[in-house]
Order: structure tokens, then sequence, then C-alpha cells
């Protein structure tokens, strides 16, 4: 049976093949339903699968640590395009398996959406299990952020293998006394950075420990709810760090970790905790400092991720933002940047995006300073109008353009810098109608 | 008196999907017409305040553990709120607010939180925990007199039996029940709902409406609000009461 499910996979990935469709998804929805939901059973995977899942920065981690295996001489298989849930990965492994399902490989790195972790890995036996953070980002697919949690704690509970948590995300930390039994859970921490704050900058969750209901108590903030944390009832937060990132200067940017010191290319706090879970999953397989400098300072990304265009003469950032966390994030490099600029935010409400969009609420706009002009756009252009006038800003100097090519030309009819927010599935029509712009009235890409 | 004074409790456990905006949005719609409005905070193991002395009490929603950690809190509460609403106290109830003073919820593990039984209505979770009622929700209200559709977002597991004064009838999502007809409850004093967003963004006549009933709780004049320039927040409802009716 399985012979001929893997065949029927094979065929549906060479059909889009011949078509020149992406083989991303489909392959494994088809055999999604052969299989009455089990698609990732039939493969026979004899490596060591790592996983990375959480709200924020799964896609950077996992390359990482893909890229740490590669450079050491491993053979590597890797969800590049992101294609996170059992279906994407069935396609995945539909794509480099034998006719019997076999996976020839020294490792599986698989980037994995949050809620897909127990339902893949009760199929495929996981080694390591690494987990960033947990932020409200598309909570009307998952349910509540606890429902979710409590899923890939219901995972852990039987789990051995090694876990890897963010130590300074409570709402991480708590998956490592799932299982009282595993003796391979080990934290990543960070100490606190030049903008680490006393008391919380940003709305957000997990501010009470899960085990007994007393409020966390808190050292320092990093950024929303991400700190050093500690239950002063039942100890919570009270672990000994695997990895620590200590020394973090981000205006070079370096911090070091188990006595190296790093410089990435991203000068951002969170890009530091990603660096550091890379760094841990490095010290865990024995993956030298040399490797893993040359993975860490050369990572960069080009997505939508302070990605700078000219429109003409004037400079322009685009940032993605799926949730407040990265949306607060934005607007703090925005107010630490001198002189006037402006604001172009495009907010959607796909399916991909969670067609909820009262996250926008949880970003904090009080802090504006000298934006001189905001302007929205996207499927849900009123929304963010909205929230942003409601934040106490003139109303008069906003702007609502649903159609992003108008908004674009509305953005560069002034001087000065630029800012742009997108949300996920935003992005990408942002980037092409700023590309379009400047085909059309000059500019550069960089 | 151009002042109104609101409790805003359990803030730091109750506040999903921008619930706390809708304090925000009642704070700006007060100051634009120079209302002074005061907002304290209520939380677990606060000292009890005197709650007949608020013109408004607002609880928004949260998830099931949440709501397990504040019912312990909220009974110690129950005489304070009952007493306030009987005197006049306008109570705003989002979500998880609404249900607690129902007479019970049961939650999708099965586990009962009694509710304050302010009002007759009662509510059980859905076990299946993907069955939720999640979308946009559009419902037509007569509260101002006028027919009025409101637009918001709901996501509850919860089903909400029992309600005698609902806030509207349902004309897109879900309401009180999967594919009910009827969305919250309504009081000339209380306006709970299911609806967030928040419920009160693009809204304006659910926030002048709560604005007017506070002001005037103790005297016998109608205030008439001065009109504030709402476009933007009646092309936002448009926009979608135009997509989800398919208008």
């Amino acid at each position: 049976m399985n012979g001929i499910l893997i065949i029927i996979g094979k065929l549906a990935v060479a059909i889009l093949r011949l078509f020149k469709r992406n083989a991303g998804n489909l392959p494994g929805i088809v055999l999604w339903h052969l299989t009455g939901g089990k698609c990732c059973k039939m493969f026979r995977v004899s490596c060591p699968i790592i996983a990375v899942t959480g709200t924020n920065g799964k896609t950077s981690v996992t390359n990482c640590i893909a890229q740490l295996f590669e450079r050491s001489g491993k053979k590597i298989i890797i969800n590049k395009e992101g294609n996170n849930l059992d279906t994407g990965i069935c396609s995945l492994l539909l794509r480099h398996c034998s006719f019997t399902g076999k996976i020839d490989a020294d490792y599986l790195i698989l980037e994995t959406d949050e809620s897909h972790v127990p339902v893949v890995y009760s199929q495929l036996k996981l080694e390591t299990l690494v987990v960033l953070n947990f932020f409200r980002d598309q909570l009307d697919r998952n349910g509540e952020m606890e429902t979710l949690i409590q899923k890939i704690n219901g995972f852990c509970k039987t789990f051995d293998g090694n876990l890897l948590l963010n130590g300074d995300d409570p709402n991480t930390a708590r998956l490592g006394r799932a299982n009282p039994n595993n003796k391979n859970v080990r934290y990543f921490h960070a100490e606190p950075y030049a903008f680490a704050t006393k008391t919380i900058f940003e709305a957000s969750e997990g501010r009470f420990c899960p085990f007994c209901g007393e409020p966390l108590e808190y050292e320092y903030y990093q950024y929303s709810h991400i700190g050093k944390f500690k239950c002063g009832k039942c100890g919570f937060g009270d672990y000994v760090p695997y990895i620590t990132a200590e020394k973090i200067d981000l205006e070079k940017p370096v911090f070091t970790a188990d006595g190296h010191e790093y410089s990435p290319k991203l000068n951002s706090i969170y890009n530091i905790y990603n660096m550091t879970a890379v760094a841990g999953a490095a010290k865990l397989y024995g993956i030298g400092h040399k490797i893993t400098d040359s993975v860490i300072s050369e990572y960069t990304v080009n997505n939508g991720r302070m990605e700078t265009f000219m429109l003409g003469d004037r400079r322009t950032t685009l940032n993605l933002a799926k949730n407040p966390v990265g949306a607060n994030m934005t607007l703090r490099v925005m107010n630490e940047m001198r002189g006037e600029k402006e604001l172009l935010f495009v907010l959607n409400d796909n399916v991909a995006d969670g067609l909820d969009v009262s996250w926008i609420w949880d970003i904090n706009f009080s802090v504006f300073e000298r934006v001189a002009r905001v302007i929205t756009s996207g499927t849900r252009a009123y929304d963010i109008a909205v929230r942003i006038k409601c934040s106490d800003y003139p109303a008069e100097n906003i702007v609502v353009r649903p159609d992003l090519d108008d908004a674009v030309t509305e953005l560069a009819a002034t001087d000065g810098r630029k800012f742009v927010i997108a949300n996920y599935t935003a992005v990408q029509p942002t980037r092409s109608a700023l590309k379009r712009y400047i085909e059309k009235h000059g500019g550069k890409h960089e | 008196m151009n002042k109104i004074k609101i409790l805003h409790m359990y803030a730091d456990m109750l506040d999903l999907y921008g619930d706390s905006g809708n304090i925000e949005i009642i704070s700006y719609r007060c100051k634009m017409r120079g209302i002074e409005c005061i907002v304290d905070k209520y939380s677990i193991d606060s000292e009890q305040p005197d709650f007949s002395s608020y013109d408004l009490i607002y609880i928004g929603g949260g998830a099931d553990l949440e709501q397990q950690h504040i019912s312990e809190d909220l009974q110690k509460c129950g005489d304070g709120i009952t007493a306030a609403y009987k005197n006049g106290t306008f109570l705003f109830l989002i979500c998880g607010g609404y249900q607690l003073m129902g007479k019970h919820y049961r939650d999708a593990d099965g586990v009962d939180i009694p509710g304050l039984g302010l009002f007759d209505y009662y509510t059980i979770a859905e076990p299946n925990r993907r069955k939720r009622c999640i979308g946009n929700v559009v419902i037509r209200t007569e509260f101002t007199g006028k027919t009025v559709d409101i637009v918001g977002f709901e996501n509850h597991g919860g089903q909400t039996q029992g309600v005698k004064t609902p806030l509207g009838s349902v004309l897109y999502g879900h309401g009180n029940c999967t594919k009910s007809s009827h969305e919250g409850y309504f009081e000339k004093n209380v306006i709970a709902t299911y609806m967030h967003g928040p419920c009160l963004a693009k809204n304006p006549e659910l926030s002048d409406y709560i604005i007017g009933y506070c002001l005037d709780r103790d005297s016998n004049e109608k205030t008439v609000l001065n009109d504030l320039d709402d476009k933007l927040e009646k092309d936002c409802r448009q926009v979608m009461i135009d997509r989800l009716l398919n208008k």
C-alpha cells in the first residue's frame, strides 16, 4: 500500500513540475486525503530529525541550523520554501524519497508550524525540537494561544528527545516541565541589551505563572513578554541556561555566546535570540565555533524584512509585521531615526493572515514621533486607519488608499524618509508595487 | 457633569483580540468632546473598589485558563458589581466578561466556572475545540431607537443560551450559539457581546450610546453629544458590510 501511495505522490509532483507549478503543498494534500490524515507515516526515515517551531523566527533558525550541518559536510534535507504544515513536509519527503519511501540524508531539518508539531512527530521520530517563542499570531486559525501551547505540551509529555527552549519566554519555557523524566531539556537565554526595560513596553501575553497563576516577576524585559522572569511562588523560570548570549551590542552588532564573540548582520534583539538558538543547536551537535561563526556572521534575509527601496531619491524601508511584536519593532526603529518620516501600513485579512485584524490594537502607536503622514492600504486599509486615528494621531494626516499602486504613489509624492509595514500576505504585493513604481519613475531596489 | 469614571476589570488577563482597544476608543471620543474620562484598573487581589461609584464597568474576554484564574476573584466582587448594576452603573462586557455575568460557564474540558448570576443566560463551551464560532459578524440592532448594523469579529467556543433580550439579530456570522439568530445581551445599562475587533472600532453609535448613558446617569436631562467626524469608522464598517453581505 505504501508503495502505491508513494507512486501516486511522486506522480503528482512530476505532473505539477511538468506544468511548471510549485509542488510545495498539493501532493501532500492528495496523500493526506488518501491516508486519512496520516500523510507523513509512510516514509522510512533513519536519520535524525531536527524541528524548529515558534511564532517568529522559524525560517531564519531553520535555515541557519541547516547551514551548520551543510558546512560540516553533511547531507541535509530542509523545507526551504517554508512549507511547514504536515502536507508541506509530506510533499518535501515525496520529492526526496525512494520508491520504497526511504529517505537518504544525514539530517532532516524541518521548520514546523506550531499547530502541526504533534501531528507530524506522532508519525515521524523526532530527535530535537527547538522552540523559539509563542506570540499571538493567526490566533483564529489555531483557536486560542493556550490551546496551541497545550497541544505542544501534550506532545512534550511523552517526548524524551532534545528540547531546546527559549528560557526567556514563559510560554515556551513551560514546555520544559511537560515530561519530568526527560533529561534532555535545555534552555537558551540572553542577558539584557541596551533597550531592555524594567516594566513591560508592549501589550503581550504570558504574564502569569502557568503552573500556579501567580504574576511572574521580571528582572528585565527585552521586548514584549520576553525577558528574565521567575515565579516567586513555585520557582518556574529558575533554571541553569545551556547557552547564554551576553555582551550584546546592537550598534556593532555583536554578542558573545559560549565564550565566542559573534558578529551577526542583522541588528535586532530578535535576531540575537534566533542566533543564540542556532549557537545552542551547534553546541548540542558538537559543531565548532568556526563553522557556527561563519553561519551566524553571514546570515541575512531579503524578503521584506528590513528591505531597502529607493523611490527616486527617497529611502524606503519595508518590514514584514505578522503580529504586534513585529510592528512594534519597526515603530521602534522608525522612532530612533531623526527627522520627519512617513509611514505606509498595508494590512490584509486573507486566510493566511488570520481573518482577524484586531491584533493591530495591540500595537503601541502612541510612541509615534515626527511622523508627518500615514498612508494605509490593503484589504483592511480602513481598519488600520481607524486604529491609528484612535491612538490620538491627527485624522487629517491619514490617507486611505486601498489600492497598493495608488498607496505607493501617494507615499512617494512627498520628500523625506519612508517606512512601510506590511502584514503576511501583503508583503509580496507591496514589494511588487514598490518595484513597479521604481521601474516607472526611477530609483533602486537594494 | 462632564466626566465619566470607568473601571476596567482584569485588563491584564482578559484582553483578547484588541479588547482593551474599546477603552482607548471611549477615552478618545471623550477627549475629542472635552469630557473628562477617568480609567481605573482592577485585577486579582486589588483592593475592593466602590463599584457603584463608577459609571461604567468593563470586562473583556480571555482564554479558558485565564477565565479560571479570575473566576474565584470575580466571586469576591459579586456583591459589589450586582449593587453597582442595580444602582445604574453601565456594564460593558465582551466574550468572557459576557459569559461570567450569566449563571455559569462550562469550559471545553467540562469544568464548571460559576458566573455572578446577574442575568438568566448560561454558557456551555463546545467540547470539540476545533468547532469554534470564528469569523466576522454583522448584526442588526435597534438600541439607539434607529436601525444600526454593526460589525465585529467573533471567536468563541461558548454557546450562550437563555438570552431573552439580545443586542441584535445576526445578518452574518454565528452570534450567541453556532449559526444562531441572535447575538449578545442588552438592557438599557448593559451591553454584552461576543464581538471583538475591538467591538467599538467601527461602531461609533455603540461608543456614543455608552458615553451618553454614563453622562446622564445622575441627571434627568438628556445630554446631546456633539458629532465627531466618523467618516473613517463608517467607511470601514461599510466596506465590511458590503463585502460580507455581497452588496
